[in-house]
């Protein structure tokens, strides 16, 4: 796809971004060396990260690693690598991805693949596949595995939903220690930090939270491209303050945009809500909406970090909020919960329409879209677009046909309005 | 090729199997037959007043409580051939099982049962429970048995227990539906226990006697096991293996393999139809055993699984606890360590058991090689895929694999390829015997 050049209005804080990214990644290495050495655990975004980092863990997040290659369109090489080792091409591509770098010993992170694990933690609240996608790092590295098994919250978490992967997490204590061969700290000082990291996660929700409410503004402050991009502090550095220092920066320059009337996207027409993970290779397709005035006012993806508030956390039992937060995410609720955020954030948004990516990679997100856009256009009353592509494999994107959607999406927009 | 007639005629004739003939063969006919067309004996039965079915979707789910609840359980397979209406309520890339099966209950199934449940196994079936949910005519019975993803660990057992309770509690709402009974939770655990052991036999012989007995029958015959009154199943089922049993004793397989088609075995998940398994045979294989839902994966239940009854101290805790629970409880706590304890879908953790499982199988059965079927989409064997295929090439076992898409293989390229592993298998055991 060809698009004319249009400077994206970035924000400033950006560059500080990269250098928060560049951190994180040499600190996972330095772990790895023995005068600086740090157990670091491989966990996927829908875990319970505040337990590791109350025990001293470094997390480093799989799925990230899998955004970061596509972004640099460089996924496509990993994913054949896991292929030729016998994994379909069909299977989640962020796996694939992680699945041939690890393999392949080969990686974006200065030519090298994410640092080997010496412990896994994996959670099935936001799929199944990264159940299995672990079980294959766990028999590659012979490292311990941890399943956190959240069932299904259709509706809501049931009394023994809850009491089930509370003991879990109490176990997910133990098997830290184990894996880690480290002695249980004090009851009262595990206590103590643990509160203090469920503090600051909160306090990283909070803000990020405050940036979607800033985005209520017309024009909106920041778009699909600066939230995506600064999803990275919230997952990968949920729980320590310099997520939260970062984040009081973005809140501050967002309301700086919105007191001086600037928005994201100059001549703002249109304001969209999308759905699903980015397509990290591809933001030129955000950029193509962008330059005919459609700017992406709410991202349901983005939305999820939002809902890890640990205020209850906080005052009452830690693990039995947890344990109910990390059951209520986004892929962990029925439906109708998520038709109800859905609808909730195009109200608070005020969006005419929605995009949805049908992420051929992604099924707990992708299944469930056709039956959403027919509740947005039956109920709502508003238009949507359905594009079919994948979130790092570029090779299921077909830009032509895309691109005829887009057209034809914007044209019933304007006719519209 | 000798036998290349076993397995190439099912059609719509009788399903290729050498009984003896009379009551057996009946018996042969009318399990076939339901499991081809369940909607004809739903109706069937319908008509005769019958106690309302209730259909399910996985292995998973325990037909012992909705026998329980005085209700017939019927196994919900995919519909077969193009995709219906189910294309405009999942994508594409949805597991092809799990399309065609809500477009069998968006189509006929749905009416002819008095309820759904779903379990939960994978992504795509539970989006495949959702949609059905939005969907499912009003006032039907729905009911998602919310089963752990482990089968080890803290809180598990205890888990499972009351998602097993939950499940008998909504079958109540099912108009017929009584309230589930330890007694009467221990006599369906009997009766699904003599269908397994009936099964098995017929496994045996399938394995002793592949040429009696092809592996394509033996699933039709699996699959109509979960269709008919679980009774007669059992009746039936004892009559076929008694028939077989002593065709097999009558005349046993000749010691030297000289001439005869290489024995495999098949591993995948649920198929809609024996189709593939009938190519497979086309090709020149004998199947000798299977790791298939419906199959030998179905069957490997653990102790217990024998219809040995509850089984005092398969919990923890003290006497005073457990009588406190009631009979009903207890039986339902003994069928989720059943149900847990038993060879596991790729869908759960750990999946070592499996592994190991499929291993044995294809040792203590004495295959040559193993044929992979893996359903278009299937996320949780296509990861376990390459980690099988590793350690069955270890233990001197070739392997093929054949995508299967709305209960079909694509027939021109997958006989080519099977008939060229069929020759390289039927080499290598010749080159075996020479040696």
């Amino acid at each position: 796809m060809k698009t004319a050049t249009m400077p994206d209005r970035r924000l400033k804080v950006d560059s500080e971004l990269k250098r928060l990214i560049l951190r994180h990644y040499l600190g996972a290495f330095r772990a790895k060396r023995p005068l600086t050495r740090r157990p670091v655990a491989w966990v996927t975004s829908g875990a319970p990260v505040e337990i590791l980092l109350a025990l001293g863990i470094l997390p480093v997040y799989p799925e990230n690693y899998g955004a970061l290659c596509g972004s640099r369109k460089a996924a496509v090489p990993y994913c054949e690598e896991a292929e030729k080792a016998g994994y379909s091409l069909d299977l989640c591509a962020y796996a694939r991805n992680s699945i041939g770098s690890m393999l392949s010993g080969r990686g974006e992170l200065g030519g090298r693949s994410l640092p080997a694990p010496d412990l896994l933690l994996t959670t099935k609240n936001i799929c199944g596949v990264v159940v299995k996608w672990w079980e294959v790092v766990a028999r590659h590295y012979g490292c311990p595995l941890f399943v956190l098994d959240t069932p299904f919250a259709a509706d809501g978490v049931t009394p023994e939903q809850k009491e089930y992967v509370r003991g879990q997490l109490e176990d997910l204590v133990d098997f830290c220690l184990r894996a880690t061969r480290r002695r249980r700290p004090p009851r009262e000082a595990f206590e103590r930090r643990l509160s203090e990291v469920l503090d600051l996660s909160g306090q990283a929700t909070a803000l990020w939270q405050e940036l979607q409410v800033l985005r209520r503004n017309s024009p909106t402050p920041a778009s699909a491209l600066d939230m995506f991009t600064n999803l990275f502090p919230i997952v990968t550095l949920r729980g320590t303050q310099a997520c939260v220092d970062y984040y009081r920066k973005v809140r501050d320059e967002l309301s700086e945009r919105v007191r001086r009337g600037e928005g994201a996207v100059p001549g703002e027409r249109f304001r969209l809500v999308w759905d699903n993970i980015a397509i990290w290779y591809n933001f030129d397709l955000v950029r193509y909406l962008h330059r005919r005035g459609a700017a992406f006012v709410g991202e349901t993806y983005t939305d999820a970090w939002g809902l890890y508030d640990f205020k209850e956390a906080r005052v009452g039992d830690p693990l039995d909020a947890m344990a109910e937060l990390y059951s209520l995410v986004l892929l962990n609720v029925g439906l109708e919960v998520r038709k109800e955020r859905l609808f909730r954030m195009v109200r608070l948004q005020r969006a005419d329409g929605v995009v949805f990516h049908s992420c051929r990679s992604c099924k707990t997100y992708s299944l469930g879209q056709y039956e959403l856009a027919r509740a947005v256009r039956e109920e709502l009353g508003l238009p949507t677009l359905i594009i079919e592509a994948d979130m790092v494999d570029s090779r299921a994107f077909a830009s032509g046909p895309t691109m005829t959607r887009i057209d034809a999406f914007l044209e019933l927009l304007s006719g519209g309005l | 090729m000798k036998g290349a007639s076993v397995g190439t005629s099912v059609g719509a004739g009788p399903p290729p199997c050498r009984t003896a003939g009379g009551a057996a063969r009946a018996a042969l006919e009318r399990l076939v037959r339901a499991g081809a067309d369940p909607v004809s004996y739903l109706r069937e039965r319908r008509a005769a007043g019958a106690n309302p079915a209730v259909g399910y979707v996985c292995g998973y789910v325990p037909e012992e409580v909705i026998l329980a609840a005085g209700l017939h359980p019927v196994r919900l397979g995919g519909r077969p051939g193009p995709v219906g209406p189910a294309d405009s309520r999942l994508q594409s890339f949805a597991c092809s099982f799990a399309r065609a099966c809500l477009d069998g209950l968006l189509t006929l199934m749905g009416s002819e049962v008095a309820g759904v449940v779903f379990a939960y196994t994978c992504d795509s079936l539970r989006a495949a429970a959702e949609s059905w949910r939005i969907h499912a005519p009003r006032g039907t019975f729905f009911h998602f048995l919310n089963l752990p993803a482990r089968l080890k660990g803290r809180g598990v057992e205890d888990y499972t227990r009351a998602a097993l309770s939950r499940f008998a509690l909504s079958l109540q709402a099912v108009e017929g539906g009584r309230p589930v009974t330890g007694e009467g939770l221990e006599a369906a655990v009997r009766l699904t226990a003599a269908v397994r052991a009936g099964l098995g036999r017929l496994a045996a012989v399938r394995s002793a006697r592949p040429d009696i007995l092809p592996g394509s029958t033996f699933i039709a015959v699996a699959r109509g096991a979960t269709v008919l009154d679980r009774e007669e199943v059992a009746r039936d089922l004892e009559t076929l293996a008694a028939d077989l049993e002593a065709v097999v004793e009558a005349g046993p397989l000749p010691d030297d393999r000289a001439g005869l088609r290489p024995r495999v075995l098949v591993t995948g998940g649920f198929l809609e139809t024996e189709g593939p398994l009938r190519l497979i045979e086309e090709a020149g294989l004998d199947i000798a055993a299977d790791d298939l839902c419906l199959g030998g994966r179905g069957l490997a239940f653990g102790a217990g699984g024998g219809g040995g009854g509850v089984r005092e101290g398969a919990r923890p805790g003290t006497d005073a606890e457990r009588d406190a629970e009631s009979a009903a409880e207890r039986a339902l706590a003994h069928l989720a360590s059943l149900y847990l304890g038993r060879v596991p879908c790729p869908t759960k953790h750990p999946p070592e058991r499996r592994f190991t499982f499929v291993c044995d199988e294809a040792a203590r059965h004495g295959v040559d090689g193993v044929v992979f079927l893996l359903q278009k989409f299937c996320d949780p064997h296509a990861f376990d895929y390459p980690e099988l295929r590793d350690r069955l090439g270890s233990a001197g076992y070739p392997s093929l694999l054949l995508e299967v898409e709305q209960g079909a293989l694509s027939r021109g390229q997958a006989l080519t390829r099977l008939e060229a592993f069929a020759e390289g298998l039927r080499e290598a055991v010749e080159g075996g015997r020479a040696g």
